[in-house]
């Protein structure tokens, strides 16, 4: 007979894969990416839970026991920066180096004359993206590994062991880590396996944001050619960390191909035929991919639109939320839409108010997940995450 | 999916099999065998730089 924790794990997995389904469960499920937040509540800093994840885990952990949640990201304060420190990895600032042990890491983009892959090495990149990444990105984007052509070092040798054992290391935890928010709290994983876009990748660690719209006017040829030598890498990366049951969905971070970003003809151009092949795979492999639309990506509905009903659910952050459900309501499950300014500086009245606003709108026929607009860093209030908890879950059933 | 180029490495793998296999005395035992390992082994070192590139 399953044990009282694993039924309440089977409960809570049909409740949200019947939402992400775009379905109406027996209530709307709870999915906060919390991420700093965990170390505020469970007694941490910032350093802690980026630089020892047994921590982040134990908090994440602590934090699903104690809110009645249906499904975490094992570790939302996902890099890990004893990973980054070992390879030497420069575009991080790391809580307790240089910034306050208690603001969250940041990522830094260097100047567009400093970018990771320079104006002339579209061809590279085309011709070979691994072989690119390995020789020409990773040492400049490590303090440690050698340039090809350069002596070697004491420091690129252990650059390389240090970060492969490093990472073997924090991905296999995370096998353990599911098995414990199961088996403590009924708590399920939410995502599995990571997907960027190709623009993006372009836009955020190669090029540049900056030097990426430039080269979007000055040699747009290449800026297409380089998405679609990208594709296929990143489909595969994103097919190979899939859940395999096939039941929670493939996390996509989304960034700056949106509006106002770029224009509306790019996004046409560049941005969507080299991302939406990419989704088309990975549904025809049975896998569902979570857009987790940062910023406000509604000018692009329509395009998603395309996609197959039930492909994605579809995560909004600053953008209407209604409009998002007036034009993909029908085909796609929605999460988020509560503020994070409102769970920092609103009262927990302000906040029961606005999900009541958001399930009033968006949830009367299923598929919505409640959550956040973007992840839940340290300043949110623990009342307000309470308030907003409580309120779905009293207000929430159907 | 995407354009093929002449020198591309295939998603998953930095050292094709043939490659390493030209390198290699002729093989006496199992070289299925040898292959999987050689593949599986060279696919941690994919997943490691790509991961740099997505994850980190």
């Amino acid at each position: 007979m399953a044990s009282k924790m694993e039924r309440l794990y089977v409960e809570r997995l049909k409740r949200y894969v019947t939402a992400m389904q775009n379905g109406k469960p027996d209530t709307i499920p709870i999915r906060p990416f919390v991420a700093e937040f965990v170390a505020k509540y469970a007694g941490y800093t910032c350093q802690e839970v980026t630089h020892d994840y047994e921590k982040a885990f134990a908090a994440v952990r602590k934090c699903a026991a104690d809110f009645d949640w249906d499904a975490v990201v094992g570790n939302m304060v996902y890099v890990w920066t004893g990973l980054t420190e070992a390879i030497g990895l420069k575009y991080y600032a790391v809580p307790g180096i240089g910034i306050s042990p208690d603001t969250g890491f940041q990522y830094r983009e260097p100047s567009e004359e400093q970018a990771f892959m320079k104006l002339d090495e579209y061809d590279q990149l085309i011709e070979d993206p691994t072989g690119f990444l390995f020789n020409v990105w990773l040492p400049r984007v490590s303090s440690d590994v050698s340039a090809m052509g350069q002596p070697t070092s004491y420091r690129n040798n252990l650059s390389f062991l240090k970060g492969g054992m490093a990472m073997l290391s924090y991905f296999n935890a995370f096998g353990k880590q599911n098995e414990l928010l199961r088996t403590e709290s009924g708590t399920v994983s939410a995502i599995s396996g990571i997907l960027k876009a190709p623009f993006d990748i372009l836009a955020d660690k190669l090029r540049g944001y900056l030097g990426l719209v430039t080269d979007l006017f000055d040699r747009p040829d290449k800026v297409l050619t380089a998405c679609e030598a990208l594709m296929p890498h990143l489909t595969h990366v994103a097919l190979s960390g899939a859940d395999p049951d096939k039941n929670v969905p493939i996390g996509f971070w989304m960034h700056r191909g949106c509006v106002p970003f770029v224009s509306q003809e790019h996004f046409d151009r560049f941005y969507w035929p080299t991302l939406k092949p990419i989704i088309e795979e990975i549904w025809a492999n049975g896998h569902q991919v979570l857009f987790y639309a940062e910023g406000d990506w509604n000018a692009h509905l329509k395009c998603f639109a395309e996609l197959p009903d039930g492909s994605i659910v579809y995560h909004v952050d600053n953008a209407d939320i209604f409009e998002a459900h007036k034009v993909i309501g029908q085909k796609f499950c929605l999460s988020g839409g509560i503020p994070n300014f409102l769970l920092s500086y609103g009262t927990a009245d302000e906040v029961r108010n606005c999900c009541k606003k958001v399930i009033d709108g968006v949830a009367g026929d299923g598929g919505y997940i409640m959550d956040a607009s973007a992840i839940i860093q340290n300043d949110a209030k623990v009342e307000n995450i309470k308030a907003m908890t409580e309120f779905t879950r009293e207000y929430g059933m159907y | 999916m995407g354009k093929k180029h002449k020198h591309e490495r295939k998603p998953g793998v930095c050292i094709p099999w043939q490659e390493k296999l030209k390198e290699l005395p002729e093989i006496s035992g199992n070289e299925q065998l040898i292959q999987k390992v050689w593949e599986d082994i060279d696919a941690l070192a994919y997943m490691y730089i790509w991961q740099c590139l997505l994850s980190f």
